[in-house]
């Protein structure tokens, strides 16, 4: 089976305007796909659909061939298929080892009750966080941040924390919210590695949705572009690049951004 | 899994000494008997209060817990007058009640956030004395009076807790069956905030979104909070109906429900044993200032005031972080 | 069938202007004003005061009445709000501290005037008696007039003065109204004020009707909450809304369910969670997120 995620014609419409129209592709086993768009493109909102966070008006997204769209998110999220937000969306007030040890409540064989009672099974729950929070920690390579409060931590590594999060609810496809935006080049190419590592020795499927053109173009296996709600086009990097239709919605935006 | 550390040891043994000996022997010495009632009072009030705290730890601000105290003190009283079912049967059974009550309200309701919530227990408080206003089984403004004292438990013969009705001095019963209630409260709370659910807990206050992103059922846990919430709310109110032994819509209002609250808040959000500490400064305050006559709610009110001003974060953020701390 | 849409606009009107304080307020600060009930009870009897007692005009009791409210508002944001504002951790603390100010308001209330109801010399005597299709008395009539007046203005000085403006781009976004080179310091208090006097004004308006007493401010804040719950929280419009609904509400269930007794209440309490739990934003508010 190659098809991990198949999104099938999906459709959102808000009152009169339709953010995403028709919208299919799938996604591969062990691949990274990236969603491209000018601004307003659609890509959040297909994002959001993927991940539960908005019901579709039509259509569905399959994983594994089970419908995961129009779901709440917890469930989605515990099939394997987990979201990160943009560095704002933190548990400001947690360290970094404990937002981790939080986020592997996916992997918990305890009940709730079996941890107030400290079973044993609780018990071993706990030891397995710590020493995989710690595992995630050295493998992402932030253990200089390890016991910083989120909310003290600088832009840079809150992205890095949000990808730990993320990892840490063992997922099988990660969704990146522009996973490299507001970082200069130096940190774009580090987050590059970073992801391209989880992919390779984690074995995570991983979409993105991104507006850095140069990362995109040297992260991504395939590329899916949207403009207006579209899908205008798909393929390999050096395929986007010479597509003619994708050259004009960018250009076409362009003059739209300097009218303004 | 938290481990008590020794000096956690001492301080809980410390506490339990104080409270079940020495604030005894203390009362016994000076003949000052009316300061059982205030302590029974304390502990109750604190118990409640202990559930207002939890729906904040889940980032909601309960101003409903008098309506759950109400139902509870409600539902005891019917069971023991009506069905003549003994209290200590009644006692867990006004709590699930009241649970029960706010799982069906709490599955509507707790989508909203922050002042709307805010707002709507509120008025939740309203509805409940409204509503034992109206129905027959409540009695109308009458309420319910002459509710016996607890009876006996025993087993095989051998008296766990006597008829509080044939004791000499009832008052102490009441007192070191709810400091008994309080203890086992807050060992649950405190338990309860370090383990998994507390910690999912954290994470939606700070966050629901992305808690819900890894996988916490947010609406689950709110609802279960909530519950909780309320069982000790039913608890702390049919343990004051038997001790008055009798209820009226009144017994709980509006002002009582700010009051939990407030006792969350002068303790300190973040600290589980915040609600225990807010409360007692709180009555005892309001019982120091009787001397006062007709100054005692300005001086009161002035002083919590004052108290916001320059401690904006309870009483405990005075304290070094440390023992019962649970967060930051 | 008249008689109920006399009595909901009279009531409705009155109410609009105590939730239009309520929400202006949590609008500009995002404080749930516990102490609203205790200041419309304190504009009631300040108008008690200079016309019930010293003989004074009412126009200028009712005056007295507004700008003794204004002056303790922008007093108590000043001193005591920004500051907690500012410091505290979690925005939760300015609930404590309101209804601090509520227990206060009271005290000083129980301390100055005492505990019993106090009314005052009707402004106009006579009852319009329209074929006993309606029947209502001409004081009635005018502080309904009068509060409709106050709502326009108020609407007309929100859209149209500098002042109006500068506090709507406050409600709407902090930050932003702050970098437009508003002071937001400066409006968070004027705009206090502006809540605080709404309610006074109404305390005076109804002093003249309904009497005053100390009891009366807790269920005028719940009301108050109900109200811009119904509206939705924040929004101006959802106010008056509220306010109208609510007053009808209550003028139909006083006519029809009379006889039930408080029964009114109870469904009003019952519809406005069960609304909510479908509209969690009310009639107007935003959804979040």
């Amino acid at each position: 089976m190659s098809n991990l995620l198949e999104v099938r014609h999906v459709t959102r419409k808000f009152g009169g305007l339709t953010a995403n129209n028709n919208i299919s592709f799938s996604v591969n086993e062990n691949e990274i796909l990236s969603v491209i768009g000018p601004n307003g493109a659609g890509k959040s909102t297909l994002f959001k659909m993927i991940s539960s966070f908005l019901p579709t008006s039509s259509g569905e997204v399959l994983y594994r061939g089970e419908r995961i769209s129009n779901l709440k998110p917890h469930t989605v999220a515990r099939m394997g298929v987990v979201r990160t937000f943009q560095e704002t969306t933190i548990f400001k007030s947690m360290t970094v080892r404990e937002s981790i040890v939080v986020a592997q409540h996916l992997r918990a064989k305890a009940s709730l009750a079996g941890y107030f009672w400290g079973t044993k099974s609780a018990r071993e729950d706990v030891e397995s966080f710590g020493r995989y929070a710690d595992d995630l920690i050295d493998f992402l390579g932030i253990s200089a941040i390890r016991n910083e409060l989120a909310s003290n931590l600088p832009q840079g590594n809150l992205r890095a924390l949000g990808l730990a999060i993320g990892l840490a609810t063992d997922p099988k496809v990660l969704l990146l919210d522009e996973p490299f935006a507001g970082m200069n080049h130096d940190e774009t190419m580090r987050m590059v590695q970073l992801v391209r590592k989880v992919r390779d020795d984690r074995g995570v499927t991983v979409l993105l949705v991104e507006h850095d053109m140069p990362a995109v173009m040297s992260i991504s296996d395939r590329i899916i572009v949207l403009n207006f709600g579209e899908m205008i086009a798909e393929g390999t990097p050096t395929e986007i690049q010479n597509n003619q239709k994708v050259i004009e919605a960018y250009l076409g935006s362009a003059d739209d951004e300097i009218g303004i | 899994m938290p481990r008590l550390s020794m000096i956690q040891w001492t301080g809980l043994l410390v506490f339990l000494i104080a409270v079940f000996v020495l604030v005894p022997a203390y009362i016994a010495a000076s003949g000052r008997t009316d300061f059982y009632y205030t302590l029974t009072s304390v502990a109750l009030l604190s118990i409640a209060s202990a559930g207002v705290w939890l729906t904040f730890y889940i980032g909601r601000i309960n101003i409903g817990q008098g309506a759950f105290a109400l139902i509870g003190a409600y539902v005891s009283a019917i069971l023991v007058t009506k069905a003549g079912i003994s209290f200590w049967l009644s006692l867990p059974l006004a709590g699930l009640f009241a649970a029960l009550v706010s799982v069906l309200i709490g599955v509507p309701i707790l989508r909203l956030r922050g002042v709307y919530f805010a707002m709507i227990t509120l008025v939740l408080t309203q509805v409940v004395t409204l509503t034992a206003l109206a129905l027959p089984v409540t009695n109308g403004a009458k309420g319910i009076t002459s509710i016996p004292l607890p009876g006996e438990i025993s087993v095989f013969g051998l008296t766990v807790i006597p008829d509080f009705a044939g004791l000499e001095n009832p008052r102490l019963a009441f007192y070191y069956t709810s400091c008994a209630l309080m203890v086992l409260t807050f060992a649950a709370m405190y338990r309860l905030v370090n383990s998994r659910l507390g910690h999912l807990c954290r994470s939606m206050q700070q966050n629901e979104e992305l808690a819900s992103s890894i996988g916490v059922n947010i609406a689950y846990i709110r609802v279960i909070v909530f519950a909780i919430s309320s069982f000790l709310g039913g608890i702390g109110g049919a343990m004051f109906g038997s001790i008055a032994q009798s209820v009226y819509p009144s017994s709980f209002q509006v002002t009582d429900s700010v009051n939990f609250m407030l006792n969350c808040f002068l303790g300190g959000l973040g600290y589980v044993f915040g609600p225990m500490l807010g409360t007692l400064v709180l009555y005892f305050g309001w019982d120091l200032l009787f001397e006062l006559g007709r100054y005692q709610l300005l001086v009161y009110s002035g002083l919590l005031i004052i108290l916001m001003l320059f401690l904006p974060n309870g009483l405990l953020s005075l304290r070094i972080r440390g023992k019962g701390v649970a967060g930051r | 069938m008249e008689q109920i849409l006399a009595n909901g606009i009279y009531l409705g009107a009155q109410y609009a202007m105590i939730a239009l304080g309520l929400t202006l307020i949590f609008a500009l600060m995002n404080v749930l004003n516990f102490a609203h009930g205790q200041m419309y009870v304190l504009g009631g009897f300040v108008t008690y005061t200079f016309y019930g007692q010293l003989g004074w005009p009412f126009v200028v009791a009712l005056l007295a009445s507004c700008v003794t409210l204004a002056v303790l508002g922008a007093l108590i944001e000043k001193f005591l709000f920004a500051p907690v504002i500012r410091r505290s951790s979690r925005e939760e603390s300015t609930m404590l501290l309101a209804a601090g100010l509520a227990f206060f308001f009271d005290a000083i209330i129980l301390l100055v005037f005492g505990e019993k109801q106090r009314g005052v010399p009707k402004i106009v005597n006579g009852v319009l008696n329209w074929d006993f299709r309606i029947i209502m008395p001409y004081d009635r009539i005018l502080i309904c007039f009068l509060a409709i007046l106050s709502i326009v203005g108020f609407i007309v000085f929100m859209q149209y003065s500098k002042t109006g403006r500068a506090l709507r781009a406050l409600a709407q976004d902090r930050t932003a109204a702050q970098l437009m080179g508003v002071n937001v310091e400066r409006y968070s208090m004027i705009g206090f004020a502006i809540g605080a006097m709404l309610a006074g004004l109404v305390g005076g308006l109804l002093v003249t009707i309904t009497g005053v007493n100390l009891g009366m401010g807790g269920p005028t804040s719940i009301k108050a909450f109900m109200m811009v719950m119904i509206g939705g929280a924040g929004v101006i419009s959802g106010a008056i809304a509220g306010g109208i609904i609510l007053g009808f509400m209550e003028a139909i269930g006083l006519a029809v369910l009379s006889q039930y007794g408080d029964i009114t209440y109870l469904l009003i309490f019952v519809s406005l969670m069960i609304f909510l739990a479908i509209r969690p934003q009310g009639l107007m508010g935003k959804p979040w997120g």
